[in-house]
């Protein structure tokens, strides 16, 4: 399948669709090659010097060990907890029968999607440590001379993270615990095994990989995510290597070799953890017996399900209902501290946001822009890259394909210094413009786009665009009449998975926007920084809903494209 | 058409000193004084770019008058002034200056861009108004704002009895009461260091003693107050307090008696400019009777003697006021935040 596709592309050394390939390629190259390289010579000085000083001083100065010693304590912790919402809420949801089932997985979506940097602020709300609305109300029914609760510490850190990347372990355990086949079961269970015996020498070991592998991937994030990270590790007076690598470039004179050095030990750590992601993610292959018309044992829990009910509900309320309430009530709050009374209701917070304020309606109006523009390029580099991967025998595919993941294991802070390194210097007009975010966006969220298309290209048999070819059709016709009608849902879905979380992004933004290229990010996060926090909250709740009905879209665009095949399987 | 190798390269470079050449050319000198200055061509120039430390607010507020007189676009990149410096600094090593002009609430940045050259003599016509100090004799640089570091303190928690000085919130039962405020670029450290210089190092250690909250901003260290998250505020910036405390948000603040320490804003025109009549024409709106005026109705003290103070507001004269060695500063910056990271902990920019 595909050889004649990749006879012709080796045929027409100068054909339409080589021209399309390549300018992918050098699209490729530039957006992600081209500022790593960067990066790298950054770290040895370059172009001032020729240097090993910056590694020196990166692994010698007290205060990048101690940022590279709270990184790791915060993956370790981020870990643990993701481990243990993830795993149980997995199974409650996928293999028992404990009411709201569906409820659970949603709101578990919603907690992804909700941008990390607006659960920090609500949890601000939430949990300061003497006046933060639940510490007021332990202290008020419990009589605590304090608040019992401290947000601005590393557990507070840990734990504004961990209920937002456990989605990761989440949704691959549920997944993996959904392909069990039942008869796998009844068989232990026919030759004596107990119930717990069952679970723990056969399903374990079969979603052993999933969790492993979901967890390694909520910790690689967990390293990454600057807005929490700052936002209330700063306070806390603790320092990660994130918000290290920003506070040596924004600081002055800017240590732009430092910055990259300790890039470099941040990649080196996202690099090592997805290689253990992925290891024991293959090794899940021999745990999918089925595929279709896998039959999944549910439990009965009897009077236990309400039990499980009301500990899924506490995680997903702390993860999702609690924060995006608290930000929705401050938004139409006239007054944040004053009770809750209809009297200080007012919709005045969303005019200043959407509208008066400079700087937000700039942002939002670039924000909307950036990842429309950033979701294009993704998706169009995405796609040839997945198209010569899957289509064509071109050598050196494999190398494009691996270039288009890179980005996965650079934190969008490092994807800055990379992309500043790179053009700032330039002669052209890319520095200091709305351009230099699309590059660092489009390079960011390439992964994410090459992968969903990946999986529609997939799903189109080869000897489609074979069988048009074969009557006549040029490549770019059987492109245009074949392929683009059949994938569009797909490309459309590719489209969207960018679009929501550049429209949100953060942490290579704060290094790379200036005046007149603010973002709804950047606002949230500069107005913040003003005290403007009843602006923040209408802006957080304006991003949430975004991002909330673009999900939704996903989803149903997602359900509309596998239903026929799933009805033709 | 064949591309060879060679024509690609050549055009490229050609290209890449084309580019440069105009970038060199467009540089241009540039009015020297406000006589000089010529409206038409400021017009014609049609945007100002400056990157500022002052709050959006008050920024979106001098401008808006600016740009319906002049129809001039004012463009701003709003940051800590740290990180304000920082990006001039980034920009100028790599030859792509996107400012106009700067401002910064730090003189000690005002006077590092002076010596690494990129600051432009300007004579303002406000030169005259400022006291000797306030301004540069060079004319690189002149100070747009005064900021004094008060103790601003809830209400409902002290009452009639608030810390009347900056000792007494280092006494045990501060413990876990104190906030103070600083940017994880080390933006906060000059008002601070300045306290240590006049009344010693163990009235800052037994503040730091009392593991005081820290926040990136006056206005978030404003807000904790507020919220009553921590009693007192330590260095607050005084405009900040004046209008929280003019809101009716439960605060005060207080001028202790052994005095607070007085921080200058300073503005200046960068050589590299390439909008130098635009530029210059803002600057000087900047630094108009009319444009102080604006600061002054948000709080701000202006250095100009002509400019009253903030509306029920000490006049400055009236203040015992910790001055600031810019020049120690500028020199020692690297050395101090080390200081600030061992005494407090957590992020300085060092």
């Amino acid at each position: 399948m595909g050889q004649l596709i990749a006879g012709s592309l080796r045929g027409q050394r100068f054909g339409p669709q080589n021209l399309v390939l390549g300018l992918a390629i050098l699209v490729l190259l530039v957006l992600v090659a081209y500022p790593m390289l960067w990066l790298i010579l950054g770290a040895f000085g370059v172009p001032q010097d020729l240097t090993l000083d910056n590694f020196q001083r990166a692994f010698t100065r007290a205060q990048n060990y101690s940022a590279l010693a709270n990184t790791l304590q915060l993956g370790f912790g981020t870990g643990l907890l993701s481990m243990a919402f993830g795993v149980s809420l997995a199974w409650a949801v996928a293999r028992s029968d404990m009411p709201g089932r569906q409820i659970i997985h949603l709101l578990v979506a919603l907690s992804y999607i909700t941008p990390p940097y607006l659960t920090a602020l609500a949890y601000i709300i939430l949990l300061g440590p003497d006046a933060g609305l639940i510490n007021r109300l332990l202290r008020d029914v419990f009589g605590f001379s304090l608040g019992p609760l401290n947000i601005f510490s590393m557990n507070g850190v840990i734990f504004v993270i961990s209920i937002h990347v456990f989605a990761f372990t989440y949704f691959l355990t549920h997944s993996a615990l959904k392909s069990i086949d039942a008869s796998l079961e009844e068989s232990a269970q026919m030759l004596g095994a107990r119930r717990w015996q069952t679970t723990l020498r056969i399903n374990l070991p079969l979603v052993a990989p999933a969790i492993t592998g979901g967890v390694l991937l909520s910790v690689i994030d967990s390293l990454a995510l600057f807005g929490p990270q700052a936002i209330i590790g700063m306070p806390a007076q603790i320092v990660f290597l994130p918000t290290r690598i920003y506070a040596t470039i924004s600081s002055y004179p800017p240590r732009w070799g430092e910055a990259s050095a300790l890039s470099l030990v941040l990649v080196a750590m996202t690099v090592i953890g997805l290689g253990l992601q992925r290891f024991f993610l293959e090794r899940r292959s021999y745990v999918t017996i089925g595929g279709k018309g896998v039959r999944s044992q549910t439990i009965r829990l009897g009077g236990w399900r309400w039990a499980l009910l009301a500990v899924c509900a506490l995680v997903v309320a702390m993860s999702a209902a609690a924060p995006i309430g608290v930000l929705t009530l401050t938004a139409f709050s006239k007054d944040w501290i004053a009770p809750l009374s209809l009297s200080n209701l007012t919709l005045a917070h969303f005019g200043t946001a959407l509208f008066s304020d400079q700087v937000a309606a700039r942002g939002i109006y670039n924000s909307f822009r950036l990842a429309a523009g950033a979701a294009f390029v993704a998706m169009a580099v995405g796609a040839s890259i997945a198209y010569l991967d899957l289509r064509t025998n071109l050598r050196g595919r494999n190398v494009l394909d691996y270039l288009a993941m890179l980005p996965l294991g650079l934190p969008g802070t490092v994807m800055a210094v990379g992309v500043l390194l790179a053009f700032i210097r330039l002669p052209i007009g890319v520095y200091g413009t709305i351009w230099i975010l699309l590059i660092a966006y489009s390079a960011r969220f390439i992964p994410l786009a090459t992968r969903s298309v990946s999986a529609t290209l997939r799903q189109i048999d080869a000897s489609l665009e074979e069988a048009g070819r074969i009557t006549g059709s040029s490549w770019l016709q059987s492109m245009r009449r074949i392929v683009v009608p059949m994938a569009r849902p797909g490309l459309l879905v590719a489209f969207l998975l960018v679009f929501i979380p550049a429209f949100s992004e953060l942490s290579a933004t704060i290094l790379l926007y200036t005046g007149g290229t603010e973002t709804i990010a950047i606002a949230i996060y500069r107005l913040n920084d003003l005290g403007q926090i009843e602006v923040v909250c209408a802006l957080a709740v304006f991003t949430i809903a975004v991002v909330l009905a673009l999900s939704a879209m996903v989803h149903f665009l997602s359900r509309d494209r596998t239903a026929p095949s799933e009805g033709v399987g | 058409m064949r591309i060879t190798r060679r024509f690609t390269i050549i055009t490229a470079t050609a290209w890449s000193a084309n580019a440069a050449i105009a970038r060199a050319a467009g540089a241009e000198t540039g009015p020297e004084n406000t006589a000089q200055i010529d409206i038409a061509r400021a017009k014609a120039e049609g945007r100002v770019v400056i990157y500022t430390s002052l709050d959006t607010q008050l920024v979106d507020t001098i401008i808006a008058p600016f740009r319906e007189r002049y129809g001039i676009e004012v463009t701003y990149f709003r940051a800590g002034s740290a990180e304000v410096t920082g990006k001039v600094l980034a920009e100028a090593d790599a030859g792509r200056s996107q400012a106009d002009m700067v401002d910064a609430s730090d003189l000690a940045a005002l006077l590092l861009m002076k010596e690494r050259g990129l600051l432009r003599p300007f004579e303002s016509a406000a030169r005259a108004l400022l006291p000797a100090s306030q301004r540069d004799p060079d004319s690189t640089w002149i100070v747009d704002r005064l900021t004094q570091g008060v103790l601003q303190y809830n209400v409902a928690e002290f009452g009639a009895a608030p810390p009347q000085h900056w000792a007494d919130l280092g006494r045990a039962g501060m413990a876990g009461r104190v906030s103070f405020w600083s940017a994880s670029s080390g933006d906060g450290a000059p008002r601070i260091i300045t306290l240590a210089q006049h009344l010693g190092w163990d009235v800052v250690k037994s503040i730091a003693r009392t593991k005081p909250l820290r926040t990136v901003s006056p206005q978030t260290m404003a807000q904790i107050i507020e919220r009553r998250e921590r009693g007192v505020g330590l260095l607050q910036n005084d405009n900040v307090a004046w209008r929280s405390k003019l809101q009716g948000k439960g605060t005060d603040f207080l001028f202790p008696s052994e005095g607070v320490p007085s921080e200058f804003g300073a503005c200046g025109l960068l050589k590299t400019s390439t909008r130098p009549h635009a530029a210059a024409l803002f600057h000087e709106w900047w630094m108009s009777a009319e444009g102080q005026a604006v600061l002054s109705k948000g709080g701000k003290y202006s250095p100009r003697t002509d400019v009253a103070p903030p509306e029920n507001s000490l006049p400055i004269t009236k203040m015992k006021l910790l001055e600031q060695d810019y020049t120690t500063y500028k020199r020692d910056r690297a050395k101090i935040l080390d200081q600030m990271a061992d005494v407090f902990g957590g992020e300085w920019g060092n």
